[in-house]
């Protein structure tokens, strides 16, 4: 079994871009990506792409409104991929922070044993 | 849904040599204290043992069963967590923990990586963040990092 590293949520809100147009969407609400596309400096092209993107992650979710794909923030998904990934990231970094803090520690009293010891 | 992996990477720097932070990484009495309240587990390959999240309401805490997967100082540790008790971990039910430490100079580059369904991750994200709501002083006095969220463009 393969590990699938890459993971689309993750990567989906890795990208500056989607990230203004996650920020345009929960602001001004729904929206197509003509309007999207009026707002950010990129084509109208590039905003159906990213809109791909953020749709397989489940980030929005995509109605037909007359001849255009109006677009909103799915509030569930959306709410939850924040706090999760907030918690998973500050899990990680505070744990990791914590075991530097003590490996450190541990090498800093060795390290003074060690001086006392060539001294004496 | 439930057949995506998902991954996350995080690496950090610490100046002090590889078999120290091995132990500190690896020794059920250095473990509890960067993460759950309670550890019991040996540092041995296949060592069953388990971890222990206080609860926020004061109720009983949370145990969680952990197995030691590989035991290599001072270069390799991994060990699999969050399997329901009794069950075999594997890479269907569990999340896999894995710390590669690489010598830098004087010091000691740790690469993490935890990997595991996306859905059981997000679980456990959010045990873990009850447990840090709960020891408010943890995140307090740590120094603040850079956050690596997703998949770390590694750099040497």
């Amino acid at each position: 079994m393969t590990v699938q590293v890459d993971d689309d949520l993750w990567s989906a809100l890795g990208d500056p871009t989607r990230r203004r147009m996650l920020d345009l969407l929960l602001t001004v609400g729904a929206s197509t990506a003509t309007s999207l596309s009026e707002q950010l400096p990129v084509t109208r092209q590039a905003v159906a792409k990213h809109l791909a993107v953020l749709d397989r992650a489940g980030l929005v979710t995509v109605a037909p409104v007359g001849r255009e794909m109006r677009y909103r923030i799915d509030d569930a998904q959306f709410a939850r991929a924040v706090a999760q990934l907030a918690a998973v990231g500050t899990a990680w970094d505070a744990r990791l922070a914590r075991i530097k803090q003590m490996a450190e520690a541990i090498q800093r009293a060795q390290n003074e044993t060690n001086n006392r010891e060539t001294r004496d | 849904m439930e057949t995506e992996f998902a991954s996350i990477e995080h690496e950090i720097h610490v100046d002090a040599a590889p078999e120290i932070v091995f132990d500190v990484v690896s020794r059920a009495e250095h473990l509890a204290q960067w993460w759950p309240d309670r550890a019991q587990i040996e540092t041995k390959v296949g060592a069953n043992g388990h971890i222990e999240f206080a609860q926020a309401d004061g109720s009983a805490p949370k145990r969680v069963p952990m197995t030691i997967v590989e035991v290599e100082p001072p270069r390799r540790f991994s060990f699999r967590w969050d399997y329901a008790a009794g069950e075999q971990p594997d890479e269907g039910n569990s999340l896999l923990v894995v710390f590669e430490l690489e010598p830098v100079g004087a010091g000691t580059r740790i690469r993490m990586t935890e990997t595991g369904f996306r859905e059981q991750g997000w679980e456990a994200a959010v045990l873990e963040r009850n447990y840090l709501d709960h020891v408010s002083g943890w995140n307090y006095f740590i120094p603040r990092l850079a956050t690596y969220v997703g998949n770390l463009a590694v750099s040497s």
